[in-house]
């Protein structure tokens, strides 16, 4: 009896998922039958050509464009920035919808699948923008870049064309980072120890770390600071260009400078990667409270030790490395700006991302301590008069802005998503000594290529 | 004469049998409708999504098993985080019966204080894991935690570094699903021990039986029922669990805490292979089944579900 | 003889009680060590051995949280969300368990069958046809999305259900005679009777709502609709060095659970046991 009555169940499930089946399937595919193969044909055109932006008067008339972005309420300059941007254009009101930095790539790839109607995406990096075009969630611009007759791809030192995928533009530079050394000069002072300077070797580096590390438990001072991010290591061979993000066939090169960063943690001359990680640590933090002498991270770091600085003076330099290098080369990343492909206003959206990524925009962010995506002589004048403003600063810091070569961290690539999360994976596994360096770095070349396939 | 009658008959108790249907699903509609859009039809979705390639922008393409071929050849991961699915699933599930047991046990006596008690053991159950697993984190820090604190103080120099290394992820983790989840399953238990006939006890110590014994002989198969039913709820629990991770280490280090919840996330919300995320949930599903049938199998009550 | 069971009878009621207060502090530490972290200035948060009872507690930390994260936004939503959540669920879940307990009509076993057998299934299975059909039903980023999609539990209906059962029909008939209708056996009699099951369908749902993160993460993305666990989160991820801030974040984010808790307590171990056990 009992057992008939369980038949019948699942005999009834199994019809209604039957009778569900057509239109189960209809409901979330938005309309093409999932069996056709002949509609696997339009998704390969949409890659070829993709949906551009429409060349479009922007009207006047009172519009609110949705701006997608992460950290902006603890952002002073995106205030501003925005505010400037609305001084100009009153009838457009920016509405910013704002994510966790944490979860942003993510959350945003979610939100446009669900064709939510930013208008404006801001992007944490080419990899996000990859997986964004990859899907159609973003408007190609090269129509409207062909039709603006404002637009100078000159002013962005090469960036633009970073920032393509077969051959086609799909955002503009709002920032470019290049990644250096900030030391504390009155830690350094205080040691009697020389400052660091541009092309050091990872021996000398190691070693200056090991003469400014001191001190025990709470008090203790550490050397230098390594962050958390895979890039944090990758980018010194990176900047030499002997590593090559989407190319396993270089991820050898990581090899010694993992070595190097696995003994400085090991020695205690930098706080070790699993504590950071577990306890979330920010590399903005321990700088701020002088508990490091040294810190790797991007030049947005200048902007923060502006506003958070005041009791003691800093400096830069470019990354050791082993390939003899000063400061010929710069390592870094953009922040890319893109029309959502579910906008409502794309004439206004256009408007904002030229205004964000122009010059007026440009001299408001380096102003601040940002490095914008478009360079002009301005902007170098600016960062080289931060002293004047940030007493704490230090003076020529434009050197750093403008290098003979800008090589981009990771460069645009169809499976840059993915890649990152496996690094992001291998480096934790590295780091954490849960694996050696040689095993680690084979099996991240292994699985790289087993998606490139 | 006696005919019309008795079709008279027969349609008024059609009609009232009519009525009685319809006044019936009027109760079930407004939650059946709910529950089916909601929950029912996105089910059937997914397991025909798993046979699908989708990305969320581009269309759906049908691509037959090719999800499951590749899962099962070429993706390590899926087998990593089925390992460690395993594993959490098999150390948490019964450390925290044993627990809730043994403590239920104890409360299981007219004591002082015992709603206190019950409470306190209560609570983590309720407490957000948000707020929790940061707290949990921060006092297992390797390097400033109190309780490496403390392992340090009583001279253990080298202790555990917890969450960051890859032997004590895991463990960690565990440690926090069994420390929030145990009051709840004593409670259960607890509720099931008082069903238990004081009588039994007494004659099994006239006859001489010890504490031991007595437990073997009486507790035990008393509180096997719940036991059946307390294991099962935890293990679908435990499978379906990815938040913690989520929250505290993403998985990590390396992949030591990837489960494969979590790896469907990932899969869907990250690399946005929507199909393969659905094939990697059908896995899931198909474990989760077997383990309530074979649970349905031993449990002889299982009848009283229906 | 007599004197010497009553000392191992006191004996093993000392290791009953040493038992269970070590256990009590091994659940309250953590929740002690939040409060006392809340209390502290950033660079003492974990100095060892630890400081129970700072000497100076910084209040100001409980005020600073408040300016740096909308969390009164937070909570307004939540507890938007929580109740309507809640009170949608033991609406329909004991309607609809009524009719499965208690009245006979053609499909009643199939449909049933059809909700237990949901009740394993693991929500990362469906999250993401769900998400692109409430994306259909242009039902993501709102609230109205995240109550439809948690106040339909097969779980509620069967938890309702099972309490349910446990009444005998006997009353159900008596009230029939009197003349009352079905609705009317529902409101006046069943609900009455089954207090501890509503607590506990309350109080589950109530935490659940309130603490759940993996649903407003990925549904929610308008800061004034976010809930107040995405903004503890928030809090914990852009302020990750201000450890003594967050425990202050985390402190005021379980109070109101805390507090419902304390009131329902009762009802909900009652409620848990008379489920437990049928189940």
């Amino acid at each position: 009896m009992k057992k008939r009555r369980l038949a019948a169940g699942f005999m009834a499930a199994a019809m209604v998922i039957g009778t569900l089946a057509g239109c189960g399937g209809g409901s979330s595919s938005g309309g093409s039958s999932s069996g056709d193969s002949t509609t696997a044909a339009p998704a390969e055109t949409t890659t070829a050509a993709p949906v551009q932006a429409e060349v479009k008067e922007a009207t006047g008339e009172d519009v609110t464009l949705k701006v997608a972005l992460w950290d902006y309420s603890n952002t002073e300059y995106y205030k501003t920035m925005i505010n400037a941007f609305q001084e100009k254009y009153p009838n457009i009101t920016v509405e910013v919808v704002e994510f966790t930095a944490d979860e942003y790539d993510n959350v945003v790839v979610t939100q446009l699948s669900g064709k939510q109607d930013f208008d404006v995406v801001f992007t944490k990096g080419t990899p996000a923008l990859s997986a964004l075009i990859k899907q159609g969630h973003i408007y190609a611009l090269d129509d409207l870049l062909a039709a603006d007759p404002d637009f100078d791809p000159e002013k962005y030192s090469g960036l633009v064309d970073q920032l393509s995928l077969d051959g086609h533009t799909y955002a503009l530079p709002f920032r470019y980072d290049n990644n250096l050394i900030f030391y504390n000069k009155d830690l350094f002072d205080a040691a009697g120890v020389p400052y660091p300077e541009d092309g050091m070797t990872m021996a000398e580096y190691h070693e200056l770390a090991s003469k400014m590390t001191s001190g025990e438990g709470n008090d203790k001072v550490y050397g230098t600071h390594v962050h958390t991010w895979p890039s944090n290591v990758y980018q010194y061979p990176n900047r030499t260009e002997k590593f090559v993000f989407c190319d396993p066939t270089t991820y050898e090169s990581l090899i010694p400078y993992y070595n190097e960063i696995i003994a400085m943690q090991d020695e205690g001359v930098v706080q070790d990667y699993g504590a950071l990680k577990s306890s979330n640590i920010h590399y903005s933090g321990v700088f701020y409270n002088q508990q490091v002498a040294m810190l790797q991270i991007g030049t947005w770091y200048i902007n923060m030790l502006c506003e958070n600085v005041k009791d003691f003076n800093w400096g830069v330099c470019a990354m050791p490395n082993d390939d003899g290098m000063a400061n010929e080369n710069s390592i870094g990343g953009v922040t890319p700006v893109s029309i959502g492909a579910y906008a409502k206003h794309p004439a206004e959206a256009w408007q904002f991302i030229s205004y964000v990524c122009g010059e007026e925009s440009a001299k408001v962010l380096a102003s601040c301590g940002i490095v914008p995506g478009y360079s002009s002589e301005a902007v170098g004048e600016i960062f080289d008069g931060l002293h004047d403003t940030y007493p704490n600063a230090p003076e020529g810091l434009s050197k750093y802005l403008s290098c003979e070569k800008n090589v981009m961290e990771q460069p645009m690539h169809a499976q840059n998503k993915e890649i990152d999360t496996i690094m992001q994976e291998q480096h934790s596994a590295i780091m954490t000594k849960s694996v050696s360096v040689e095993e680690g770095v084979q099996q991240l070349i292994d699985r790289v290529n087993e998606i490139l396939e | 004469m006696g005919k019309a009658n008795n079709t008279e008959k027969t349609v008024s108790k059609n009609a009232l049998k009519r009525r009685k249907t319809l006044v019936a699903y009027s109760f079930i509609l407004p939650n059946l409708i709910g529950f089916f859009v909601f929950t029912f039809v996105p089910i059937v979705c997914s397991l025909l999504l798993s046979f699908c390639e989708w990305d969320s922008g581009n269309p759906i393409k049908f691509v037959g098993l090719e999800n499951f071929i590749y899962m099962f050849s070429r993706d390590g991961s899926f087998w990593i985080s089925l390992k460690n699915t395993l594993y959490y699933t098999i150390v948490t599930v019964p450390v925290t019966m044993a627990l809730s047991l043994f403590l239920a046990i104890l409360m299981n006596k007219p004591l002082k204080g015992r709603v206190f008690f019950r409470s306190v053991l209560f609570f983590p159950y309720v407490a957000s894991l948000v707020a929790i697993a940061v707290v949990w984190m921060a006092l297992f820090n390797p390097d400033r935690g109190p309780i490496n604190g403390l392992l340090m103080a009583i001279g253990i120099s080298n202790p555990p570094r917890w969450a960051a290394s890859t032997t004590w992820a895991m463990p960690t983790i565990i440690g926090l699903t069994v420390w929030k989840g145990m009051g709840y399953y004593m409670i259960v238990y607890l509720a099931a021990l008082q069903g238990v006939s004081r009588d039994l006890y007494e004659a099994a110590s006239l006859d001489g039986a010890n504490k031991w014994q007595q437990f073997m002989n009486i507790t035990w198969p008393c509180v096997t029922p719940t036991t059946f039913y307390i294991l099962v709820l935890l293990m679908v629990s435990t499978f379906k669990s990815y938040d913690t991770m989520y929250i505290t280490t993403q998985g990590g280090p390396g992949e030591a805490t990837k489960v494969l919840a979590y790896h469907i996330y990932n899969s869907a919300f990250v690399s946005s292979k929507f199909g393969y995320a659905s094939a990697l949930a059908m896995i899931l599903l198909l474990i989760i089944v077997a383990v309530t049938l074979v649970q349905f199998k031993f449990e002889k009550r299982f009848t009283s579900y229906l | 003889m007599a004197g010497s069971k009553k000392n191992t009878e006191t004996l093993k009621m000392v290791l009953i009680y040493a038992a269970l207060i070590l256990m009590a502090v091994i659940m309250l530490v953590p929740f002690a060590w939040m409060i006392s972290a809340s209390l502290k200035l950033e660079k003492d948060v974990f100095s060892f051995p630890i400081v129970w009872i700072p000497k100076d507690p910084q209040w100001s930390n409980y005020q600073e949280i408040w300016k740096k994260v909308p969390l009164m936004t937070g909570f307004a939503n939540t507890f938007k969300l929580t109740i309507a959540t809640t009170v949608l669920q033991l609406v329909t879940s004991s309607f609809a368990a009524y009719a499965f307990a208690k009245l006979e009509f053609k499909g009643r076993d199939t449909i049933f069958m059809l909700y237990v057998m949901t009740i394993s299934i693991p929500w990362q299975v469906y999250m993401v046809p769900q998400f692109k059909m409430m994306t259909m039903f242009g039902l993501t980023d709102s609230h109205l999305g995240i109550i439809l999609m948690h106040a339909f539990t097969a779980t509620g209906v069967f938890l309702m259900r099972q309490f349910f059962m446990g009444i005998p029909t006997e009353l159900l008939e008596a009230a029939r005679i009197d003349g009352l209708s079905e609705y009317g056996i529902w409101a006046r009699l069943m609900l009455p009777l089954s207090k501890p099951a509503i607590a506990t369908l309350c109080i589950t749902s109530f935490t659940f709502e309130w603490n759940d993160f993996m649903g407003p993460l990925i549904y929610l993305s308008t800061s004034s609709k976010k809930t107040v666990q995405l903004m503890l989160r928030m809090f914990n991820t852009q302020y990750s060095s201000n450890y003594a801030q967050i425990m202050a974040a985390a402190t005021v984010a379980l109070i109101p659970v805390l507090i419902l808790f304390a009131f329902l307590q009762r009802y909900f171990v009652e409620g848990v046991a008379s489920s437990g056990i049928k189940g």
